[in-house]
């Protein structure tokens, strides 16, 4: 049995963990949930010897042990998969696995053969279809993902801790996944799981441990619990039902148009795509993940070269050749990669909101300070963003925090066109919620928003129409009655009658 | 939804890093003035106006040096070239002028414009063809170096006009603590605030150095930011060498070769990270006293030449260390 007791962390004046405490026993998939910011990151990397609690202890069987290092974690049977892949990019993905794993012979050489059989089985055993000789950093995201796990299960570990990793998974991905975690749990295997997706906790997890504030809120069995108690423990409130369900959206395909999109190739991933946005929509973009939904998006800013096809933007062709084009004609553009495409971490909550309007203008044109915080401010209030002191770093907020601001930013900016790609990616229930409500207000007023997701609730929820692509093409559009989870799925998989 | 950012209770020795990391330029100005008492209580003599007021003329030739650089760091780059142009422009400045105070606009004009080019060669090279800054900028300076040697074949002719001297030079209301360069001081520090915190390149600076990727799909132009950020500091550079020309009288070559290092190590002390996206002016002009300061006391102390820069080397790493290690906030 693994146990963390009354664990503390702070990095210097921020207390990441008060006290929290959780336990797993053998053959016992837990769920460690809690919203952006709640500590169970770092619950996970004290236990993956990441992070060194200030206080605390970590009883292995009753045993107290002293986990300094990733080394004394993995020699305690402990094995980690990283949200933010541990694998390194520039190697192959046999030599990943292996890493600091090779099976030796008498000699204490690797023992290639040996070596090559684990790699076989394993990749087998993950459903996972690539060269082993191939370069992590060709693959994609998803098979990424997939390796990771895989990484941490061929170390046969009497613990494994899964950190958020079907974020970026498909669903068939999932359901390899989990069958394989089903196996390890015969097998005697605490596992930890991670996760934003309500669903998966409900299909997989016995048990629960629901975090807050760095502290252990509850904990029990599954069954005990509805998702009404779990966001209630993870936010404190009890959740608003959204007030608009699926099927009751304004139908505006009679409006005007904004966007018209005809047979755009951007290489390799879209091919001959055609679509069609109007005026006070929000268009929904889903498919699995890597069928051109970025690209396209991107395509549409500027920042991709586009091959082939017509773009009727606002009355004129528009091919725009940076972002910085786009923007000047009213484009705005959120990403779910908030690390890399988004955020200004060292700057302030205020510079961060007002990125959009700085890049737009003179570029020598006087900014004064009060202008700047009354720009902020308005965008805070007016959408009810609540995030702290406008003057703190950015990178102080929880990640559900960071990602509306950059919605505020945008939004303030009121863009004609807000293009969105799997902007909750990594957010938690409430955030999340809170987003939708932003995007819909923006709508009514007259925005167009396109939203890429990854997640068939999400784009049911907040999408009035649903362009579905496969392989670089649109393989069905649904809206009204059509829209059903059923009928997305199945156009996911490419299967359109 | 609040974070959980309770307030833990800080050691001592957490409560100065914090106080570091927040405002290093004040921390910078503490050490100056710490540094100038052990200078004091080494020898009393160094104490007196005519030695300030030489810190102080030394102390805003390094910072007018320092400020395109700290441009440029806070934009993601970095910039060798400042010493090599800051020699070109005092050469022209001698050259042009000739002891004469006629030409002042002419040379404004030809150094400025060489500063300029030298900058937006830095520019499109690191930037538009994606060489590393550090050894593309090292490789121009060392072009213009040479130069310099080929255009005056090794012997820089002339003096800078008597005018323009003393306009750097001399102690305004004949009180000997206020150096006349002061008044220049007056246009460039609020020029470079302006450009810095006032303006909108000033915000589009920060924004690229601390996210090019996010910048760009933000809708700045990353590009053409960047390569002004070396632009300005090649007009800044060009600026400090000929009011350095005028401090020094005449010139010769690579007279100023040493403020390439100087106004980098000046404005890192200043707290500008070098990877881009945080710094000030004020912390620059804290590290650039810092600097002269030091190199004060290490003169006072009597230490000869290769000394006095063994002392400098060891005493600006450890300054380092105190500055860049790596913040552990959250992760």
């Amino acid at each position: 049995m693994f146990e963390l007791r009354a664990i503390e962390k702070r990095f210097d004046a921020v207390v990441a963990l008060n006290g929290a405490h959780l336990q797993v026993e053998p053959g016992e998939i837990r769920a460690l949930l809690g919203s952006n910011g709640s500590g169970k990151s770092t619950m996970i990397k004290v236990l993956a010897g990441l992070v060194n609690p200030n206080k605390g202890q970590v009883l292995i069987d009753g045993n107290p042990v002293t986990i300094q290092n990733g080394q004394d974690s993995r020699k305690l049977g402990i094995a980690t998969a990283f949200q933010d892949l541990s694998l390194i990019p520039t190697m192959s993905v046999r030599d990943n696995i292996l890493l600091g794993n090779e099976p030796r012979n008498k000699l204490g050489m690797v023992d290639k053969k040996a070596a090559d059989e684990l790699i076989d089985s394993l990749l087998k055993r993950f459903k996972i279809d690539c060269d082993p000789n191939a370069y992590v950093q060709t693959l994609m995201p998803s098979v990424q993902t997939m390796l990771e796990v895989a990484k941490a299960v061929s170390l046969k570990p009497r613990l494994l801790l899964l950190d958020e990793v079907t974020a970026s998974l498909h669903y068939d991905e999932i359901e390899v996944l989990f069958s394989v975690m089903r196996e390890l749990k015969e097998e005697g295997v605490a596992m930890l799981y991670v996760t934003h997706r309500m669903n998966e906790v409900f299909q997989i997890c016995d048990t629960t441990t629901i975090m807050r504030s760095g502290e252990t809120v509850t904990e029990g069995k599954m069954s005990d619990f509805t998702l009404d108690d779990i966001v209630y423990y993870m936010t404190g409130q009890r959740p608003e039902t959204d007030a608009k369900g699926a099927g009751e959206h304004v139908e505006k395909a009679d409006g005007e148009v904004l966007l018209d999109v005809q047979g755009m190739t951007v290489f390799p991933k879209v091919r001959n795509l055609s679509m069609r946005a109007y005026k006070g929509e929000i268009v929904g973009i889903g498919g699995l993940q890597g069928q051109g939904q970025s690209e396209f998006i991107r395509a549409l800013l500027g920042a991709e070269t586009v091959e082939d096809g017509t773009i009727i933007y606002d009355g004129k062709e528009a091919k725009f050749k940076s972002p910085a084009a786009a923007v000047v004609n009213g484009m705005g553009f959120i990403s779910g990669e908030r690390n890399r495409e988004a955020m200004f971490p060292l700057r302030t909550i205020e510079e961060n909101i007002i990125a959009g309007k700085v890049a737009k203008g003179n570029l020598f044109a006087f900014m004064t300070n009060k202008s700047n915080h009354a720009f902020a401010n308005d965008a805070v209030e007016k959408y009810s963003i609540k995030i702290g002191e406008l003057g703190h770093p950015a990178n102080s907020l929880s990640g559900g925090n960071q990602q509306k601001l950059v919605v505020a930013r945008w939004i303030a900016m009121q863009p004609k066109l807000l293009l969105l790609d799997d902007p909750t990616k990594g957010v938690d229930i409430h955030s999340r919620q809170e987003i939708h409500r932003i995007l819909r207000k923006c709508a009514d007023e007259g925005m167009t928003v396109i939203i890429s997701s990854s997640e068939s609730e999400e784009l049911l929820a907040v999408s009035d129409r649903i362009y579905v692509f496969y392989e670089g093409a649109v393989s069905a559009v649904l809206s009204g009655a059509n829209k059903t989870p059923e009928a997305l799925v199945a156009a996911m998989m490419g299967m359109t009658e | 939804m609040k974070n959980p950012s309770l307030t833990a209770k800080l050691t001592f020795g957490q409560r100065i890093g914090v106080f570091v990391k927040k405002s290093p330029a004040r921390m910078a100005f503490i050490i100056a003035v710490f540094l100038y008492l052990v200078t004091i209580a080494i020898n009393p003599a160094a104490f007196n106006a005519s030695a300030i007021g030489s810190i102080i003329m030394l102390t805003l030739l390094l910072s007018f040096a320092s400020a395109g650089q700290t441009i440029v760091l806070i934009g993601g780059g970095m910039d060798f070239g400042v010493g090599a142009v800051m020699s070109s422009a005092a050469i022209l400045t001698t050259t042009i002028m000739n002891a004469q105070d006629g030409h002042f606009f002419q040379l404004l004009i030809t150094a400025l414009a060489m500063g300029a080019l030298v900058g937006l060669l830095n520019g499109i090279c690191s930037v538009k063809i994606g060489l590393p800054p550090m050894i593309v900028t090292m490789a121009i300076a060392n072009v213009v170096t040479r130069m310099q040697y080929v255009l005056t074949e090794g012997s820089p002719m002339g003096y800078a006009g008597p005018q323009f001297i003393k306009s750097v030079t001399s102690r305004l209301f004949g009180v000997q603590f206020l150096p006349s360069i002061i008044l220049y001081a007056f246009i460039i520090i609020p020029l470079v605030y302006f450009l810095l915190n006032r303006s909108r390149f000033g915000k589009q600076v920060y924004l690229v150095g601390n996210n090019p990727v996010a910048a760009k799909l933000s809708g700045i132009n990353v590009a053409k930011v960047q390569v002004l950020t070396y632009v300005f500091s090649g007009l800044f550079a060009a600026f400090a060498g000929m009011l350095g020309a005028a401090y020094m009288n005449a010139a010769r070559c690579q007279i100023f070769d040493n403020y390439a290092y100087e106004s980098l190590i000046a404005v890192i002390i200043g707290g500008t990270l070098l990877s881009g996206g945080v710094g000030t002016y004020t912390g620059s002009i804290a590290g650039s006293l810092v600097m002269v300061v030091l190199s004060n006391m290490l003169t006072v102390i009597g230490l000869t030449q290769p000394q006095r820069n063994l002392f400098m080397g060891v005493i600006l790493i450890l300054l380092l260390i105190l500055y860049n290690r790596e913040k552990n906030v959250r992760q």
